[in-house]
């Protein structure tokens, strides 16, 4: 018997055969790769800049808002959410960071930072959060005057007062008009919770001088905050003792 | 006397014909877009992306307007190019199939005026699908006005650019699946235009050349296809324009690039037999 006539012959119970087979390769492969689950990167690597380039087809500010509803959403997959502890800042850093380069304007990225990221339980991350929107401020303090308040107040959060008055200092030093005057005051804050009554001493001083000399314009509403300020810090400075010619010494 | 009428007369008759002819080319691409559900379909497209663009912009957590108008502006664009390449390529080799071509080219007009007709054609079919968009982009995001007028601008001749490419491929390709393939390609690569530029790092040296060939080759793309990632950018109708520059370069880059595809048109054209 020639093979083609066996072929013709037996070609449908060959062919029934080789069914069953490959069902049963599906099968077994089924079995072997049922516990499979495909890897899964709560926040990816950040693309390098020629990625970048490549996938924002020229269009920047498009990709911008596409990546960053991307880093607004990591974590929320599979029905399921993701504790922010859970997160690797270092990643959440950089996209931030690359976030920046592609619109260093909007405010989507200082505020994913100061509102969301900010709300993680560990330490060092909530200083990742400040380190960057220090450095996203500094490049203009008068633009981001309220981002790096945040950052000032993040860091008192995390405990690092050192980190919040050198913040404060920074602020302190902007000349946007629609700053409140408040921001002139914060490093007077922030060493008056540090328990450095001459620093806050030296600034309320120095913010009044100013308005007396009409250097300074302040509003009601800014004067009448001040007042309650001054008045509150007096009060706590009189039941403390303080004495603040020891203070001019000092300083 | 007679032979001077015929020659005075002959060209005006022949402006007459031609522009008569041209119109009709006009208004037979304009019911092709129609016919083929073109108008439809793109207006179906761009809602259900404004709708997307809409819903996900609204889910952001700050700057919702100008994040709607980044999706709207990127989306539309993109189902813009697409649209048109398709309704070009398939248009035109379908022309030729149908032995359209051969019968409109044997009425009195001349192979220029017929890939005039057709490209005017294919433009006023997109620009009645971008007129609408426009007016629904200005109410939706409420952009800058010069920043819109801008981008208006810088996306027709966008698409003129395309559209004259898929017409130009449609030619010389005749298969309208090759001519699409090679649309999409011709776009895709002048959108990474800018990726190129910044990749290239040519050096001077000419046996050091050789030894970067990736280089040698991207300089050479670039040289050849246009820069339309300048094209159009979505930070235009948010921020308003802040790089006159660029401006300058799509400026001229449409008006060298836009009579170059035409030109190369009718030069393949012309060599045809039919």
């Amino acid at each position: 018997m020639s093979p083609r006539y066996f072929f013709y012959l037996y070609s449908h119970k060959i062919f029934f055969w080789l069914f069953v087979l490959t069902f049963g390769c599906q099968i077994f492969f089924w079995k072997a790769t049922e516990k499979f689950r495909a890897d899964f990167d709560i926040i990816p690597p950040v693309p390098n800049k020629y990625a970048i380039s490549a996938m924002s087809l020229g269009d920047n500010e498009f990709l911008f808002r596409a990546l960053s509803l991307r880093l607004q959403n990591s974590g929320d997959i599979f029905a399921g959410f993701i504790a922010l502890k859970e997160y690797d800042y270092s990643r959440v850093y950089q996209w931030l960071k690359m976030l920046d380069t592609l619109n260093s304007e909007s405010r989507i990225t200082p505020a994913l930072a100061a509102y969301y990221y900010s709300q993680t339980q560990n330490r060092n991350d909530s200083l990742r959060v400040v380190d960057y929107l220090d450095e996203h401020s500094s490049a203009n303090i008068d633009a981001n005057w309220w981002w790096l308040f945040q950052a000032i107040y993040l860091a008192k959060r995390a405990g690092d007062f050192d980190r919040a008055l050198e913040l404060a200092k920074k602020l302190a030093q902007n000349n946007a008009k629609d700053a409140p005057l408040w921001t002139k005051q914060m490093p007077a804050f922030i060493s008056e919770e540090m328990g450095n009554g001459c620093l806050a001493f030296q600034v309320i001083s120095k913010l009044i001088a100013e308005s007396e000399n009409g250097e300074r314009q302040i509003s009601a509403d800014e004067m009448n905050f001040m007042r309650h300020f001054i008045s509150e810090r007096l009060r706590h400075l009189k039941t403390g003792k303080f004495d603040p010619r020891k203070c001019s010494k000092k300083l | 006397m007679a032979r001077f009428f015929y020659v005075y007369k002959k060209p005006a008759s022949k402006f007459i014909n031609s522009s008569f002819d041209m119109k009709s080319i006009l208004k037979y691409i304009l019911k092709n877009g129609l016919r083929d559900r073109l108008y439809l379909g793109l207006l179906i497209t761009l809602i259900v992306s404004f709708s997307i663009s809409i819903f996900l912009g609204s889910t952001m957590l700050v700057e919702q307007q100008h994040s709607t108008a980044a999706y709207i502006t990127g989306s539309s664009r993109a189902i813009l190019a697409i649209g048109m390449i398709l309704f070009v390529c398939l248009s035109v080799s379908r022309a030729f199939e149908n032995k359209e071509v051969e019968f409109i080219l044997s009425k009195s007009i001349s192979r220029e005026q017929f890939i005039l007709g057709y490209l005017a054609g294919f433009f006023l079919s997109a620009f009645i699908i971008f007129l609408p968009l426009v007016i629904t982009i200005a109410i939706v995001t409420k952009p800058t006005l010069f920043g819109l007028a801008i981008w208006s601008a810088s996306l027709l001749a966008e698409l003129l650019i395309v559209i004259c490419f898929a017409l130009l491929a449609s030619m010389i390709l005749k298969n309208s699946f090759s001519a699409i393939m090679a649309s999409f390609a011709f776009y895709i690569m002048s959108r990474l235009m800018g990726m190129f530029v910044m990749a290239i790092d040519l050096p001077e040296d000419f046996v050091a050349a050789k030894n970067h060939i990736l280089s040698a080759s991207l300089k050479i793309l670039s040289a050849v296809f246009p820069r339309l990632d300048l094209f159009s950018q979505s930070s235009w109708l948010g921020y308003g324009i802040k790089d006159f520059e660029s401006l300058k370069i799509i400026a001229i880059q449409s008006l060298i690039y836009i009579p170059l595809m035409i030109f190369m048109s009718f030069h393949d054209f012309k060599r045809k037999q039919f």
